[in-house]
């Protein structure tokens, strides 16, 4: 351990404020989920429940189909994120280890969708949705981000890191392609694996402008857009909305919080080549 | 290693699927930026550069482009700013379990949605009545102030809103880098006698370059498409459009009004942008940096 001067000591002091201030307001919206709208009215500077209810819950639930939206929510990214594995590392496996003509540019024009910004293809996408009769359907969402090029970058980035070796070995015993895709890629490419799925998971889970546009009804819309769409019903229920926002981010912070290492090491990976 | 058979049953349907979603698209929106497209009518008349001659003369889009612009410059060089120093910090605390905690709470708002934090903030911050905003300014002797109705203010606290929601993601990537940063160098010039900050600016800096470089662009290129905080702290752009932005706009434009020529005119306007945004990043990472 570096040895403890005391320059160093009040810096971790003043992070450690620092830090508490920026989590101020993600502690008031889980406190403010546990208040009730009357205590919220007659006190609405105080920061602590003076009495705990889950009244805020129960209304959310009454008013929106949160159990719904939710298993939207939940549906959406989780088949997006196997899918986008798949393909990611299938193609970044293809990348990596084949020769073949006009690689190079294909490689390229891969990497050049990932500056296309959201903006410039909603307006297409939203009339490709409708004439494809896939409008305000939960598959709206899935279907045009079946490929992701950030995890066809990160599959092929440690995909040709693997030892040549491992994959002669798989060949001479036999294995064809997809043979040594199962056996070989997948097992030694885990930590990539980890990154690319909790990347995937927290775009999808957070994304509001795809819902908002490519759904309408109440009942296939995903967590993020009905967060916004329960504000403007019930305004004067501000522990409803705040409960409901709790839903949506509590989740993630768990998820960070648990693979911490694993998304400190993706970001890291993402950012250095 | 050759497998012809292999490689084309996995890209050919790879290629027509990003065809089909991402380049088609962005041929598809320009096409339309050149119609007076409104799916609403029947008809949608070819209108050559029509859209494009009234961006000229509309003072919401000049509005939405220059506080794009704003937006990008100043939120980036802050972000910037804040993280490496933000980073810096970090590396200097002499606890591992700490450095540990300070990191994940620093990230903790980067994974929540912006639609959420920025809903957190409208109620817990910015409300007039009790926000904590308000709740400074009085302490501080002055009225509570509605800040929806503030033209530059509200467009500085969509600023601060935007670095307090993501800065935590580049303090990781440049401790990360700083890591990386050989122990010796800085053991050097220990010896020679140079101080924190001046070890700071001409050894860890310098050797960060790369990083730097890579992660500013990639970070201007991100708030370019930022859209969530806006549509929730200033829906029709704030007093005056001044915290109205291209994003907005564009979605304004093509899903309320249903003017989806003259929105995909203005996306045009933003992807070229993007473009030479990018463009300039690879000149820039072709750069021989090494040492």
């Amino acid at each position: 351990m570096k040895r403890v001067r005391p320059i160093h000591a009040l810096i971790s002091i003043f992070l450690t404020v620092f830090s508490a201030v920026m989590l101020y307001p993600v502690v008031w919206m889980i406190l403010t989920s546990f208040k009730s709208n009357a205590e919220i009215r007659v006190n609405r500077t105080g920061f602590w429940p003076e009495v705990w209810t889950l009244e805020g819950y129960r209304s959310a639930f009454e008013y929106a189909p949160i159990g719904r939206w939710f298993l939207n929510s939940v549906f959406v990214t989780v088949v997006l994120t196997l899918i986008v594995i798949l393909t990611g590392t299938l193609i970044g496996y293809v990348f990596a280890r084949y020769e073949f003509r006009g690689k190079k540019l294909l490689f390229l024009l891969l990497l050049a969708t990932m500056m296309i910004p959201g903006q410039v293809t909603m307006i297409p996408r939203y009339l490709m949705v409708q004439k494809l009769h896939l409008f305000d359907t939960l598959g709206a969402l899935i279907i045009p981000h079946l490929v992701g090029p950030f995890s066809v970058f990160l599959s092929r980035q440690f995909i040709s890191e693997i030892p040549t070796d491992l994959f002669d070995a798989a060949r001479i015993d036999g294995s064809g392609p997809l043979g040594v895709y199962w056996h070989v890629v997948l097992p030694n490419i885990r930590p990539a694996i980890g990154a690319m799925g909790i990347f995937s998971a927290m775009g999808t889970w957070n994304d509001y402008l795809n819902p908002l546009i490519m759904l309408n009804s109440k009942e296939w819309m995903t967590l993020p857009l009905g967060l916004v769409i329960f504000d403007t019903g019930r305004q004067q229920d501000l522990s409803a909305t705040m409960a409901v926002a709790a839903i949506i981010i509590v989740p993630m912070i768990v998820i960070l919080l648990i693979f911490q290492k694993y998304l400190i090491k993706g970001i890291t990976m993402s950012g250095m080549k | 290693m050759k497998n012809n058979r292999f490689v084309a049953a996995v890209l050919i349907p790879a290629y027509l699927f990003i065809g089909l979603f991402s380049l088609f698209p962005v041929l598809y929106g320009i096409g339309i930026s050149f119609f007076d497209y409104n799916p609403v009518n029947s008809v949608q008349p070819f209108v050559w550069l029509d859209n494009y001659l009234k961006l000229l003369e509309d003072s919401t889009f000049r509005h939405a482009l220059v506080n794009t612009l704003v937006f990008c410059v100043v939120a980036v060089a802050l972000n910037m700013v804040l993280s490496m120093f933000l980073a810096r910090m970090i590396f200097a605390v002499p606890w591992r379990w700490l450095r540990v905690a300070l990191r994940v709470a620093i990230f903790i708002p980067c994974v929540a949605p912006k639609v959420g934090t920025a809903l957190i903030w409208k109620h817990g911050i910015l409300d007039t009545k009790a926000g904590l905003l308000n709740q400074l300014v009085k302490l501080l002797g002055g009225s509570s102030v509605n800040w929806y109705t503030t033209t530059w203010p509200l467009f500085a606290i969509i600023i601060v809103f935007t670095l307090w929601s993501d800065i935590g993601y580049n303090t990781i990537l440049f401790t990360a880098g700083l890591e990386g940063v050989p122990e010796e160098l800085e053991e050097a010039a220990d010896l020679d006698g140079a101080g924190p900050f001046r070890k700071f600016i001409k050894i860890t800096l310098p050797l960060m370059r790369r990083t730097f470089a890579f992660v500013t662009i990639m970070t201007v290129v991100d708030y370019f498409q930022h859209f969530a905080q806006f549509r929730v702290l200033a829906p029709n752009g704030g007093m005056n459009d001044s915290a109205m932005v291209l994003t907005n706009y564009i979605y304004q434009t093509s899903f309320r009004d249903y003017d989806m020529g003259y929105a995909s005119a203005m996306s045009t306007v933003l992807f070229l942008m993007i473009l030479a945004v990018s463009l300039f990043q690879n000149r820039m990472l072709r750069a021989n940096w090494d040492y």
